[in-house]
Parts: structure tokens; C-alpha cells; sequence
């Protein structure tokens, strides 16, 4: 492996700022061929297609799990309004007028009022 | 490698015919997806994108118990049970698994209907409750099936039932609330569009996907105490069975906001059944949507017209001769013998047909019911009581009634006397309480209401705003008014039956029946118009409304005492204290 001097140009201004630095960059003398380049891209479209496909597929499993968490809300919520429904029966006027309770009430011989 | 193709080679001649291949391909897959594209998208899109439809809850309807609300109409999940016979393997466990569990539910011919063999489709059982229909399922029965529907249910059963209405089977609201608060109560459905798996699971992918979710109706409260309601029911039902009357109606306001906190009318239904009603006249709340002629009790606002005017007080005199003329027409008294010079409180506490239409003379010039006087009427009447309109009240079918302007030839001197004792108009019970509720309360008329408000997303009540009252008569007048029906009601009914310690008032009606053009001679409607409160204060305004077919009811004697239980219970529910 070896490397040259760079020709390129540098202004006199970067070169008092640079003054007493190394700045002396190398290119590299590996030329890549035709057919690596080819495989090189090959491989990062593969990459980038294997990168979407997980991406994809963890947001499709998301969307089961999402699927899955409003089912479970939706039968929840049944749930509730069945009690609500069951809650609102038990307190209905006839349902407390027939209560075992509601016999066993009886009149007072007098009421007056706190003044 | 260099490959060299010479000419008529058949290496040449292979290129050739794969770069025509080759182009064939470009060519069609460049019409294909380019030319056809939008025809293609479409297509795919149809088979991948779903577009389904959030059905939005509608809103639940709410009484209240005291300041509490509480649930008259609910919303409940319900499952329909439905076969595939082609699927069914155990017709015999189906049969019994289905009876067992969903009981009343099950299709009477359930047997037959899974020996349907080429049908795919068989309904076993409806109406099915969440808790039944996991128990069937639990029995892994093969080739049956649960389909998910939401249905109105009805805590309270029947109550109120003509306020409230019903949801028919296309999901519109008929009659009462249900009708008149459709579109508030239902909603509006939400739309999910995306690309859907073979399961029909929504996915994320997809450039179009809407999600729009659905918007819930609004849960509305209504200002009807469930408590009063009941109580209200009840005592119209007693009412019927000691009369032997067919029909009674009931309303109770709140004459200082116009609420209404109860409205009945017997005979009624149950909303759940509404489909087994054969008569559809029973689905009418008859409070707003049966004008009729109201009789005796307007004599309480023609008092008061004649006493805002200054032409008379309550102890100004007239000399009653048991009958006036005016024009071609003779108007007698129903009650007869009370002859001489008599008070107009003595006029209205026997109800004399001839004091009220001296008052609507003496509202012209003295002896005639000139334009001036009806103009004078009219404008009390339905500019200020606001009889013979729309009270805009939130109940379906609202009928206004008549009161016939004095522009009109109808509107003669005869027809105008005829109204100063509650013939020849016809108004609705609640256009009657409402008026007579500005008589009550000081002389305001408050729109009748009820709606309270509604719920928001936490469960509280968000109250609707008493709109402003409008000034209907002078408050000294409502207040003179007010004392006279007071003395009427002691006068006649009160003194034995009233509670001892509280302030009540009332005026009887008694209206004859008009059939086929002429009054009828064997029937009358009977109403009772009243208020009960402390001295300072009236809390309720009560108007019951009673007849029969070919019977006479009287305000006194049968509107009256169904006043009197309503109004004696009234008074330990509202919790008012007795004076001294």
C-alpha cells in the first residue's frame, strides 16, 4: 500500500491558517473494478430492501397487536355498558318498590319539620 | 470475453429474437403500467383497501332523580344466533344448546329451520345477551354463528314512554324525544380505509389509509323526574280505574323555568314492544299533540286579560241573568240559579259563562265585543299566552291548535265570546300549563322545556340555560289572578282534601266534545288546572286531562281529585315547608 502527495490547490489564506499543521492527505491508489462496484451496490440494495422489509413487518405487527388491544377495548366496553345496563335495571324504580327492603318499610305515625 | 456476432450467425439471430422478446415485454409492461396504471391502482386498491364503517353509539336518554340523572333509555350489545345447516353437524345439540341457554329468545321452529339444507343462512335465535352468547359459544357447536347488534333498552320499562319514543328497526328515532332529537342522538358514524390482511385486519401500510373516528350522540337529560313521573303514572292509572274513564293525560311544570318535570297519558305502551302496538295512536304523547277546546280553565286568562287591561278587578260586579246575547248567538251558563249582582271572583269560583264574556265586552266599549276587544283578546291569547302555537317544546309531533285572528270572518264578535270561556280555540294541555304558568309565577312565560341538558365525556351535566321569559302580564295581575284561583279552589274542593299549611289554586274544566261540527251533549272532557307551593312561592303547575266515549268527565270530580293526589304527594317530595 502506498500513497502520493495531493496536487491539489490550496489558497495562500487556508495555508497561514494551517500553518505549522499536517495537513497532508493521501488518495488512495486502490482502483475499484466494474464488477465490485456492481456487487457493492448489489449488496446495499439488498441491505436497504432487507431494512425496509424489517421495518415493514415490525409495523405489521403493531397493527396485530394494535388489532388484538382494540378488540380487547371493545369487548371491555361491552362488558361495561352490560353493567351499566344490569346497574340501571337494579336501581329502576319497580325493581326498588318489589325490594325485599321496600316491604319491609313501614310509614311514620308523624313527621314534622326542623325549623 | 469478446463475443463476436457476425452476420446471419445464429448467435446474432438469437440476440435479435431475445431483444425482440425483450421489447415485447418492455412494450406490454409499459402499457400495463404505465398506460393502465390508474386502472390497475384501482383494481389492487379494491381488493386490498378496505373502507369500513365505525358505527357511532347513539346518545342515551336520561331522566333525573332530584338533580341526579339516571338512564331511561340505554344502549345494550346484543348477538343474533344464526346457522349455516350445510355446516351443522349435530342438529339435535344445536336444538337443545340454543333453547337452554337463550330460552324465550329461540325461534319457535328452530328444528326446521336447520333441516334447510341448501340454505346457508338460518336465524336460530335474536336478541341473545352477551353473557348467553359466550356460553353457546363455549359449546363449540359447529356451523353457528354470533352477529353483533346494539339495541335500545329501557330500564325504567314504560315509563314515560310517549315522552321518550322508540328506535325502529332502521335505527330512526319515532315519536317523543327519540323523533324530535334523531339527529342529536345518533351520531355520526367514523370510516377506517386501509389495506386489510385476509383476516381483514386494518394494516398500517398504504398511502391512502383514513382513519376517522366515529362521533358518539349526545347523551340528553331530560327535566322529567323519573320519581314525579312514576308518581304522575301512577296516580292517572288510579284516576282511570275510579272513573271508569278510557283516557287521562297529565303534566306538571315548573312555572319558574318552564321545566317539565313530568308528562303522562294513559293508555300508553312499552318502548321495547313497540312493534306489538296495534294501535298507533298509542305512540302520540297527547300533552303537545292532541289540541283540544280547554274550556272553563281559560277563564283564568281571560281574568287576567281583563284585569291587565284595568276594565275589571276581582271585585268588580256585574249582574249575571244566567244568559248574555251577543249578536244572533244566546251563551248560558252551565251553572245555573247564581242570579244578581255577583263579583267577577264569585263569576269565577261557579265558573258563569256570562261573567267572561262581559269582561270580553267590557274590553270594547262596554256592551259589544267590538274589534278593539278582539284584538285586545287576541293579542293576550296568542301573542302573550301564546295559545294556538308551537311551543318548540323537544317532544315529536307538536301540534299548534287554532286561535283564530280577528282579520278572519270566523273571528266575530260570537266566536271571540265563545273563547272568553274556552270555546272555539283549540290548544294543546302544554300550551294551557305554560300560560297558566305565567299567571303563576308573576306574570312571565317561560317556553316549555324538557331538555335539561346533556352529558359530557365525564358523566356530568352540562344544564341548558332557562332561555329568557318573555313579560306576559303585569305582576300585580298575575298576582291578583293567582290569589282568585286560590279562593276558587278553596272555595269549592280544597278545604277538606288539600294539606293543611300550603298555598294551592286551581280552576275545573269542563269541555264538551265537538263531533261531526256540533258540540255533543253525552261527552266532555274534564281538566283540572292547578298549583300548589307555599303562599310566596307556586313550585308546580298540574294539569290533568280525563274522558271516556259517550261519557261526561267533570274538572271537579273526576279531573280534580288525580290534581289533589298528585299535588298532596308533591308537597312531601319537593320537601316545602308549611307555613306556620
Amino acid at each position: 500500500m502506498s500513497y502520493q502527495r495531493t496536487q491539489n490547490f490550496v489558497s495562500r489564506r487556508q495555508q497561514n491558517w494551517s500553518r505549522n499543521q499536517n495537513t497532508v492527505a493521501f488518495v488512495s491508489a486502490i482502483k475499484l473494478g466494474p464488477v465490485t462496484h456492481t456487487v457493492l451496490i448489489a449488496l446495499m440494495i439488498t441491505i436497504l430492501g432487507l431494512i425496509y422489509l424489517t421495518q415493514a413487518t415490525r409495523a405489521t405487527g403493531y397493527d396485530y397487536a394494535t388489532q388484538k388491544i382494540d378488540s380487547q377495548i371493545a369487548e371491555l366496553n361491552i362488558q361495561k355498558s352490560d353493567l351499566e345496563v344490569e346497574n340501571a335495571r337494579l336501581t329502576a324504580l319497580e325493581t326498588v318498590k318489589n325490594s325485599s327492603v321496600a316491604a319491609a318499610m313501614t310509614a311514620p305515625v308523624s313527621t314534622d319539620y326542623a325549623q | 470475453m469478446k463475443f463476436e456476432l457476425q452476420k446471419g450467425s445464429r448467435s446474432r439471430i438469437l440476440a435479435a429474437m431475445m431483444f425482440a422478446i425483450m421489447a415485447l415485454f418492455v412494450a406490454r409492461l409499459f402499457y400495463l403500467q404505465v398506460i393502465r396504471h390508474d386502472y390497475y391502482v384501482g383494481v389492487a386498491n379494491a381488493e386490498q383497501i378496505k373502507r369500513l364503517t365505525i358505527p357511532s353509539k347513539r346518545g342515551l336518554i336520561y331522566a333525573l332523580d332530584g338533580s341526579n340523572p339516571v338512564p331511561l333509555v340505554m344502549n345494550q350489545t346484543v348477538y343474533t344466533v344464526f346457522a349455516d345447516p350445510q355446516n351443522v353437524t349435530d342438529n339435535q345439540k344445536v336444538v337443545d344448546v340454543v333453547r337452554q341457554i337463550a330460552g324465550g329468545s329461540t325461534r319457535s321452529n328452530i328444528e326446521a329451520l336447520l333441516t334447510m339444507k341448501n340454505s346457508r343462512y338460518q336465524i336460530l335465535a335474536t336478541k341473545v345477551t352477551r353473557s348467553q352468547a359466550d356460553k353457546i359459544k363455549s359449546e363449540n357447536l359447529r356451523g353457528i354463528g354470533f352477529q353483533e347488534e346494539s339495541m335500545r333498552v329501557y330500564p325504567e320499562g314504560g315509563l314515560a314512554a310517549q315522552v321518550l319514543g322508540f328506535v325502529d328497526y332502521e335505527g330512526i328515532g319515532r315519536y317523543g324525544i327519540e323523533g324530535k332529537l334523531n339527529d342529536r342522538l345518533v351520531g355520526e358514524d367514523g370510516l377506517l380505509q386501509s389495506v386489510t390482511d385476509v383476516s381483514d385486519v386494518p394494516l398500517t401500510i398504504g398511502n391512502n389509509n383514513i382513519n376517522k373516528p366515529a362521533v358518539d350522540g349526545d347523551s340528553v337529560v331530560l327535566t322529567i323526574d323519573r320519581n314525579i313521573q312514576s308518581r304522575v303514572e301512577q296516580a292517572l292509572a288510579d284516576g282511570l280505574q275510579r272513573t271508569g274513564a278510557d283516557k287521562a293525560s297529565a303534566i306538571v311544570v315548573d312555572p319558574q323555568t318552564g321545566r317539565i318535570m313530568a308528562m303522562a297519558n294513559l293508555p300508553s305502551y312499552t318502548p321495547a314492544e313497540f312493534n306489538k302496538v296495534q294501535d298507533a295512536a298509542l305512540f302520540n304523547n297527547g300533552v303537545v299533540s292532541a289540541p283540544y277546546e280547554p274550556g272553563s280553565d281559560v277563564k283564568t286568562l281571560t281574568m287576567a286579560t281583563g284585569i291587565d287591561k284595568g276594565v275589571v278587578t276581582p271585585t268588580s260586579t256585574y249582574v249575571n241573568t244566567d244568559s248574555i246575547q251577543v249578536d244572533d248567538a244566546t251563551i248560558s251558563n252551565a251553572s245555573l240559579g247564581y242570579l244578581g249582582t255577583l263579583t267577577f271572583q264569585q263569576a269565577l269560583n261557579w265558573s258563569l259563562n256570562t261573567g267572561f264574556v262581559t269582561i270580553a265586552q267590557r274590553l270594547g266599549d262596554g256592551n259589544n265585543i267590538t274589534r278593539e276587544a278582539r284584538d285586545t283578546m287576541y293579542d293576550y291569547f296568542y301573542n302573550r299566552f301564546k295559545l294556538g302555537q308551537i311551543t318548540g317544546v323537544e317532544v315529536d309531533g307538536e301540534m299548534a291548535g287554532t286561535v283564530i285572528p280577528p282579520t278572519e270572518i270566523e273571528g266575530n264578535a260570537v266566536r271571540y265570546s265563545n273563547m272568553a270561556f274556552g270555546q272555539g280555540l283549540d290548544a294543546t294541555m302544554v300550551q294551557v300549563s305554560a300560560a297558566f304558568s305565567a299567571i303563576v309565577n308573576g306574570g312571565k312565560y317561560y317556553k316549555p322545556t324538557v331538555l335539561a341538558g346533556v352529558l359530557d365525556k365525564s358523566g356530568s351535566l352540562v344544564e341548558n340555560e332557562i332561555a329568557a321569559p318573555s313579560i306576559a302580564i303585569e305582576k300585580s295581575t298575575a298576582d291578583q289572578v293567582r290569589t282568585m284561583t286560590h279562593d276558587v279552589r278553596q272555595t269549592l274542593l280544597a278545604s277538606q282534601i288539600d294539606r293543611q299549611g300550603y298555598y294551592m289554586g286551581g280552576k275545573t274544566g269542563t269541555s264538551q266534545v265537538v263531533i261531526n261540527g256540533s258540540y255533543a251533549n253525552d261527552e266532555a272532557v274534564g281538566t283540572y288546572l292547578g298549583y300548589g307551593g307555599s303562599e310566596d312561592l307556586s313550585r308546580y303547575v298540574i294539569m290533568i286531562q280525563i274522558s271516556a266515549a259517550h261519557r261526561v268527565m267533570r274538572g271537579a270530580q273526576e279531573a280534580g281529585p288525580i290534581f289533589t293526589d298528585i299535588s298532596n304527594w308533591m308537597i312531601d317530595y319537593l320537601k316545602i315547608q308549611p307555613k306556620g
